[in-house]
């Protein structure tokens, strides 16, 4: 039990790492093949390759490897959907205005996170195993990452949920070994909102002071 | 070994009965935690035990035991609680899980000396995890978890996986090996235990802190995740998601 906690510490610490984890994989060890028809995990599979491309790129440097990484982020994820959710209940009283200013802290937030991290995972490689669809246009797409430093020679279990029912597919949460992203934010912000009042200027704030601390 | 994790809950449950007059607020409740002030409280006094016992400890063990050391202790310790995890498997009539758990004992506490190497990892490839009785009564018995807990020195748990620990401490086969000093092989065990669990999270557990905006609700977080996750011994959880 106490080993399971400390492995989600482990693996969680990363939640920001997800994407970069797997994008910073040397070859593209992908399982050509899985789950080939499904718009979800070609969606994954796709994009891990692109991210690849970014991060191995040798030609840049780190600024420009940075801003790309950053901007293959965004063109992959549903940033405005994630920050609802992280929200929880305290959405429902919020303002317009504090939530587009919470969108935007807690893009940088999240943006600074996952790269302060990602340099961690190089080497890496990931491959899609497995797609269901939970409901409609909502995908888990099932990955396993394997690390040339671990030493157990079990994979890591890296799942994505992509929603396929907008204009194009997104990511809205990543999972590392059972442990996803979003929902650990969800918990923290409305842990964090509850003993403030609701007060959802000053979780702006403290996020903001936080992303400032990554960079 | 039973003796002090007794201690340590009967404690608990003594000092939550104590502490448990103070009214929880509707945020607490919502979030299935209504002696969160309480948890806190302990989750400051783990971290000063952390602080002051276990981490100074940690820095000598990465200075004297090199990377395939520690990987060696984290293989043997390992490998002592396979007993337990493979009674687990056969209380949740997992018969494939309980073969790959006899097999991986057999095979790593001989060719693997005592479990220090996996060979039934890396030249069989059997597949490794954990159980405990926490999960078994969440997949035998259907008990749901409970309030979240933090217990003193143990961290995060709640009062099915709590009763998990007791149960699986007391099934424990290397309890029931009668020898000398055995309370320095018990002791010796655990201590090798956390420093382990530390040396392996050491950073990780630095970071999560760095990076949180309330570091108890993300071991919170943590903690139920996980635990959910091994309930489902590798079943999807798709069905437990909430909807985006």
């Amino acid at each position: 039990m106490r080993s399971a906690l400390f492995r989600a510490a482990t693996f969680t610490v990363a939640f920001g790492s997800l994407a970069a984890a797997a994008a910073l994989a040397p070859t593209p060890a992908f399982a050509q093949n899985a789950q080939a028809a499904n718009p979800a995990s070609a969606f994954v599979n796709d994009n891990m390759h692109k991210g690849l491309e970014i991060l191995n790129n040798k030609s840049l440097s780190v600024e420009q490897r940075r801003v790309q990484f950053e901007g293959f982020l965004l063109g992959l994820t549903d940033m405005k959907r994630i920050a609802a959710f992280t929200l929880g209940q305290y959405r429902r009283g919020a303002s317009q205005a504090d939530q587009d200013a919470f969108g935007n802290a807690f893009q940088n937030y999240a943006v600074a996170v996952y790269q302060s991290y990602f340099a961690k995972y190089a080497g890496q490689t990931l491959r899609v195993v497995n797609s269901q669809e939970r409901a409609p246009g909502d995908f888990i797409v099932t990955t396993e990452m394997n690390s040339p430093n671990d030493r157990t020679g079990q994979p890591l279990e890296v799942d994505f949920r992509v929603r396929t029912d907008g204009p194009k597919p997104v990511v809205v949460d990543m999972s590392v070994a059972g442990i996803w992203l979003a929902i650990e934010e969800r918990d923290q912000f409305t842990s964090f909102l509850g003993q403030n009042n609701g007060d959802i200027k000053l979780l702006i704030q403290y996020l903001s002071d936080l992303a400032k601390q990554f960079k | 070994m039973r003796g002090v994790k007794g201690l340590i809950l009967g404690v608990f449950c003594a000092g939550l009965t104590a502490c448990a007059s103070a009214p929880p607020t509707p945020a607490m409740l919502a979030a299935n935690d209504p002696y969160e002030a309480d948890n806190r409280d302990m989750m400051v006094f783990n971290g000063k035990v952390d602080r002051y016992f276990v981490a100074p400890t940690v820095g000598i063990y990465f200075v004297l035991v090199p990377d395939g050391g520690r990987a060696a202790v984290h293989r043997f310790l390992n490998n002592l609680t396979l007993p337990t995890t493979f009674v687990n498997d056969v209380l949740q009539g997992e018969a494939q899980r309980g073969r790959y758990t006899l097999e991986r004992f057999v095979i790593n506490s001989t060719l693997g000396l005592a479990g220090f190497f996996d060979p039934a990892g890396s030249r069989f490839s059997i597949p490794a995890h954990s159980e405990d009785f926490g999960q078994t009564l969440a997949t035998t018995f259907g008990a749901k978890e409970g309030p979240y807990l933090i217990l003193p020195f143990l961290g995060p748990s709640n009062p099915r996986d709590a009763t998990g620990l007791a149960v699986d401490v007391a099934i424990d086969p290397t309890n029931f090996i009668p020898f000398k000093q055995h309370i320095w092989w018990a002791v010796g065990r655990e201590y090798s235990t956390v420093l382990d669990l530390r040396a392996q999270t050491f950073s990780t557990v630095q970071g999560i802190q760095r990076s949180s905006v309330d570091y108890y609700a993300a071991l919170r977080s943590l903690y139920r995740q996980i635990r959910a996750k091994g309930i489902l011994n590798g079943r999807p959880a798709g069905a437990d998601l909430p909807d985006f």
